[in-house]
C-alpha cells in the first residue's frame, strides 16, 4: 500500500516536472509574446465603439448592450476560435522538440512511463493555454472598462469564461498530443487536416444541434458556440447570433444579455465536453514512439505509407527538374522533396480557383523555413549573396512555384481577372515567405492563411474586401492594391527582422 | 558525493586499467537489430561486461550508436536478449533504466531553460530532488558560474558539458555516453576523460568515440565494431601484441576520421 502511494507520488512528480518544463519553455519564446499581442489587439478590435455602427454581439437584429456578460461571452467565444486554431499550432511541437534536441532519448532512458510523458505534455499544453486565456480574459475585461455601457462585474465576466473556455483548452491540448504521436498526422498533412477537423467540428455541432435536433452534437463542439446558441435560441426564439465587430441596425434598441444561464444541464454538458477528448490521449499513448529512432524517423517524415508511396511513384517525374541558378534549384527542391506537388500543379489546370490557392499555399508553406529544420542554414549563408538576399531568394523560389500553379488558371481568368490573380498570388507568396522567415516554421502561415481562406470562401464574394485574388470577380482596384501593399509590407518586415538577426549573429 | 570534481590531472594508469571487481552486470546474447529495409544495424552480437570503461570503436555505420541505444532501452533488439543483473531488459526495461545515465549523440538542451532548470528537470524525471547533487554536477562540469543563464546562449562545448552533467546526475551504475567529448576543448576533454575513468573504477561505462586517444587512455576493454558485428574485444594491453592486419586497418580508419 505504502509502495503504491509512493509510486503514485513519484509518477505525479514526474509528469508535473514535464508539464512545468514545457510551460517554462513556451513562455520564454518570442512567438508566444507575438501571438498574445495579436490576441490582445484582436480583443480591442472585436469590441468596437457602437458609435461606429458596429458592435461586438448581435442577437436577432438587436445588438447586445456592452455589459460584462455580453463582452464576456462574446470574447470568450472568439478567443476560443482563435486559440482553437493558433493555439493548436503553438502547442503542437512538444514531442517534436524533444526528438529534435535528443532530450527525448534521455527521457526514454529513464523510468518515466510513456503514459506519464503523454499526460505531462498534455498538462503542459493545458496550463499554457489556460494561462494564455487568463491573460486574454484580463485584456477583454479591460474592454468592459474602456467600452462598457454597464459597470464591470468581474465575477459575472469570470463565470462566462469558466463555462466556455475549459473544454476547448482540453480539446486543443489533447488533439495536439494526438497529432504529434500518430506518425501520419505529425507533418504538414496533419497541420492542414486539423484546421478542417476543428472548423468542421464547430459547423457540424451547431447545425446538428440547432437544426437537426441532435442535442448530443454539442459535445463534439469544442468552442461552446452550439451550446450558447441553443440557450439563446430557447430564450429569445432566434437562431441568429453574430459575434465580432459587425454592422448593426441602429434603429433597434440594444438588448440586455445576461450571459450563460448556469443550469445543471449546462454544467454537465460543459464538464462532459471536457472529458470527450481525453480518450484521444489513449490513442496518443498507443501510437507514441518513445523516441525509438526507427519510429521517430517515420514520424519526422510526417507521412503515412500511402503518401510516401505516391511520392515515391512520382519521384521519377521530378528528376528532370533542377536548376542552374539558386532560385530554380530551390524551386525544384520544393517539388522533388514532395512530388505530390507536381500532381497538384497538374490538377490546378482544372480545379476551382480557391482550391488552387489553398494547394499553392500548402506547397510553399515551408519554402522559407525548411533550411532551419534541415540544418542547412550555415551552408546557405556561406554561399555568395544568399546570406544577405535570403528573403528575396525565397520569395523568388516560392514565386516560381506560384507561376507553375497559376499559369493555366491565369489564362482561364481572362484579361479582367489576371491582375487580381497576380496581386493575390503575390500576397500569398509574400505572406508565406515573410511568416516563414519570421516564425521559423510553416505552421504560422498555414493557420493564418487557411483561416483567411475559410473566411473568404464562406463570404463567397459578398465582401469585395475579402476577394483578394478575384475569385468572385468582386475585387476592386483598391482591394487589389491593398493586398499587394500588405504583401510588400510583410516582406519589408521580414527583411528587417532577418537583417537584425544577421547583425546579432 | 560519489566522486570528486577533477581538475584536469591524469588519473594514475594502474587505477584506470585495473581493479574492476564488479559482479557480472550486463550480458548481450546474440543481439541483432534489423531495420525495415532489411539491413542490420547490429548483427548477432554477444558480449559480457562486468564493469570498467568499455570503449566502442568503429567507423561510421559500424553499429555503435544502435548498440548503445539498445542497451539504453531506447530501441529494442529484433533478435537476442540483453540481460542486466539477471533481468532481460527488453522485457523489463525498468531494471536498467533505474540506474542508467545516458548521453546521446548530437545532444542539445532546450534553449529557453537555464542550465540549472534543465538539470533540475532531468533530475526530477530520474527521481532526484537533492538540490546539492544538482549543484555539484554543475560544478563538476564547470557550469556552476552560468547555472542561471539560458542554454540558448551556450557554446557547443558548454551544451555538451550540460549533457554530461545530466547523465551523471543520478549517480548511475551504468553510464552510456555516445561521442561525449565531441565539441569539448582539450582541457575539458581530459577533465571529462578522468571523470569517466573514476566512475569506471566502480561501475560500468560504455563509451563510443572516434577519438582513439580517449579510449586508449581510460578504457579497460576495447570493443571494435564493423558492419554491425563485434570484430574484437580486448584489453588495451592486449591490443599492441596482437597487431593483426585488420586492427591496423581499423586504427588507420578511425585515426583518419579523427584527424
Amino acid at each position: 500500500m505504502a509502495n503504491s502511494a509512493l509510486s503514485t507520488q513519484h509518477s505525479a512528480l514526474r509528469f508535473l516536472a514535464i508539464a512545468k518544463a514545457d510551460v517554462l519553455i513556451r513562455f520564454r519564446r518570442a512567438s508566444t509574446v507575438v501571438v498574445f499581442l495579436i490576441l490582445s489587439a484582436l480583443a480591442y478590435l472585436w469590441v468596437p465603439d457602437p458609435a461606429t455602427g458596429r458592435a461586438l454581439m448581435q442577437i436577432g437584429k438587436a445588438r447586445a448592450l456592452y455589459n460584462s456578460a455580453a463582452i464576456g461571452v462574446a470574447t470568450a467565444l472568439l478567443g476560443t476560435l482563435f486559440v482553437g486554431l493558433a493555439g493548436f499550432y503553438v502547442v503542437s511541437n512538444a514531442i517534436r522538440r524533444d526528438a529534435q534536441t535528443r532530450c527525448g532519448s534521455i527521457i526514454a532512458a529513464t523510468t518515466v512511463r510513456s503514459g506519464e510523458y503523454i499526460l505531462g505534455k498534455f498538462l503542459g499544453n493545458v496550463l499554457f493555454l489556460a494561462a494564455f486565456f487568463g491573460g486574454f480574459m484580463l485584456v477583454s475585461m479591460a474592454m468592459v472598462v474602456v467600452r462598457g455601457e454597464a459597470p464591470l462585474e468581474p465575477l459575472i465576466f469570470l463565470k462566462q469564461y469558466l463555462l466556455i473556455v475549459p473544454p476547448p483548452i482540453f480539446y486543443v491540448s489533447a488533439l495536439a498530443i494526438l497529432f504529434e504521436s500518430v506518425p501520419w498526422l505529425s507533418g504538414r498533412f496533419g497541420d492542414v487536416l486539423y484546421f478542417f477537423v476543428f472548423m468542421a467540428g464547430i459547423g457540424f455541432a451547431t447545425v446538428a444541434a440547432l437544426e437537426g435536433g441532435m442535442a448530443w452534437a454539442v459535445y463534439l463542439d469544442p468552442s461552446a458556440m452550439s451550446s450558447v446558441l441553443m440557450q439563446i435560441s430557447a430564450a429569445t426564439h432566434t437562431k441568429s447570433l453574430s459575434i465580432g465587430a459587425t454592422n448593426f441596425d441602429a434603429s433597434q434598441p440594444p438588448l440586455v444579455y445576461h450571459g450563460i444561464t448556469l443550469t445543471g444541464g449546462m454544467l454537465a454538458q460543459r464538464l462532459l465536453s471536457m472529458l470527450v477528448p481525453l480518450p484521444l490521449l489513449l490513442i496518443a499513448r498507443a501510437s507514441f514512439h518513445r523516441f525509438d529512432p526507427v519510429r521517430v524517423k517515420v514520424a519526422a517524415k510526417g507521412q503515412g505509407k500511402w503518401l510516401s508511396r505516391i511520392n515515391a511513384m512520382l519521384k521519377p517525374l521530378t528528376r528532370w527538374l533542377g536548376g542552374r541558378g539558386p532560385v530554380s534549384a530551390d524551386a525544384a527542391m520544393t517539388i522533388t522533396s514532395a512530388p505530390l506537388i507536381a500532381l497538384a500543379i497538374i490538377g490546378s489546370a482544372f480545379a476551382p480557383m480557391p482550391f488552387v490557392f489553398a494547394a499553392l499555399a500548402i506547397a510553399i508553406a515551408d519554402v522559407s523555413c525548411r533550411d532551419q529544420r534541415a540544418g542547412t542554414v550555415a551552408l546557405i549563408r556561406s554561399m555568395p549573396r544568399l546570406r544577405e538576399r535570403f528573403v528575396w531568394w525565397k520569395l523568388a523560389s516560392a514565386g516560381v512555384i506560384a507561376i507553375a500553379f497559376l499559369a493555366i488558371p491565369a489564362v482561364r481568368a481572362g484579361a479582367r481577372g489576371v491582375i487580381p490573380l497576380i496581386a493575390g498570388a503575390f500576397f500569398v507568396v509574400a505572406a508565406a515567405t515573410a511568416l516563414g522567415v519570421i516564425s521559423g516554421n510553416a505552421k504560422t502561415f498555414i493557420v493564418v492563411f487557411l483561416s483567411f481562406w475559410y473566411a473568404v470562401t464562406n463570404d463567397g464574394g459578398a465582401s469585395p474586401a475579402l476577394d483578394f485574388a478575384g475569385f468572385y470577380g468582386k475585387a476592386t482596384p483598391a482591394v487589389v492594391a491593398a493586398y499587394a501593399a500588405i504583401g510588400a509590407g510583410m516582406l519589408a518586415a521580414a527583411q528587417l527582422i532577418y537583417a537584425l538577426r544577421l547583425r546579432r549573429e | 558525493m560519489p566522486f570528486s570534481p577533477l581538475r584536469g590531472e591524469k588519473v594514475a594508469e594502474g587505477r584506470m586499467r585495473g581493479g574492476v571487481h564488479s559482479p557480472r552486470m550486463l550480458t548481450l546474447e546474440h543481439v541483432s537489430k534489423r531495420f525495415r529495409a532489411g539491413n542490420y544495424g547490429v548483427r548477432d552480437l554477444s558480449l559480457t561486461l562486468t564493469g570498467g570503461v568499455v570503449g566502442l570503436l568503429g567507423p561510421n555505420g559500424a553499429g555503435k550508436t544502435t548498440l548503445m541505444q539498445m542497451i539504453a532501452t531506447i530501441t529494442r533488439p529484433t533478435e537476442g536478449r540483453i540481460v542486466f543483473r539477471g533481468e532481460d531488459v527488453t522485457r523489463k526495461p525498468e531494471a536498467i533504466r533505474r540506474t542508467l545515465g545516458y548521453l546521446p549523440q548530437d545532444f542539445d538542451a532546450y534553449d529557453n531553460l537555464t542550465a540549472l532548470e534543465f538539470l533540475s528537470y532531468i533530475a526530477a524525471l530520474k527521481g532526484i530532488r537533492d538540490r546539492a547533487r544538482i549543484t555539484a554536477m554543475l560544478e563538476l562540469v564547470n557550469l556552476h558560474h552560468v547555472a542561471n543563464r539560458v542554454v540558448g546562449g551556450f557554446s557547443g562545448g558548454m551544451r555538451q558539458r550540460l549533457g554530461i552533467a545530466q547523465a551523471l546526475v543520478n549517480d548511475p551504475d551504468i553510464l552510456i555516453v555516445d561521442e561525449p567529448t565531441a565539441g569539448l576543448d582539450p582541457e575539458e576533454r581530459v577533465r571529462f576523460r578522468n571523470v569517466l575513468a573514476e566512475i569506471g573504477f566502480r561501475k560500468l561505462v560504455i563509451l563510443s568515440t572516434h577519438i582513439v586517444s580517449d579510449v586508449e587512455s581510460i578504457a579497460t576493454q576495447i570493443a571494435i565494431m564493423r558492419e554491425g558485428r563485434l570484430v574484437r574485444l580486448a584489453t588495451p594491453t592486449e591490443l599492441p601484441r596482437l597487431e593483426d592486419a585488420y586492427l591496423s586497418l581499423m586504427r588507420a580508419e578511425v585515426l583518419s576520421a579523427e584527424s
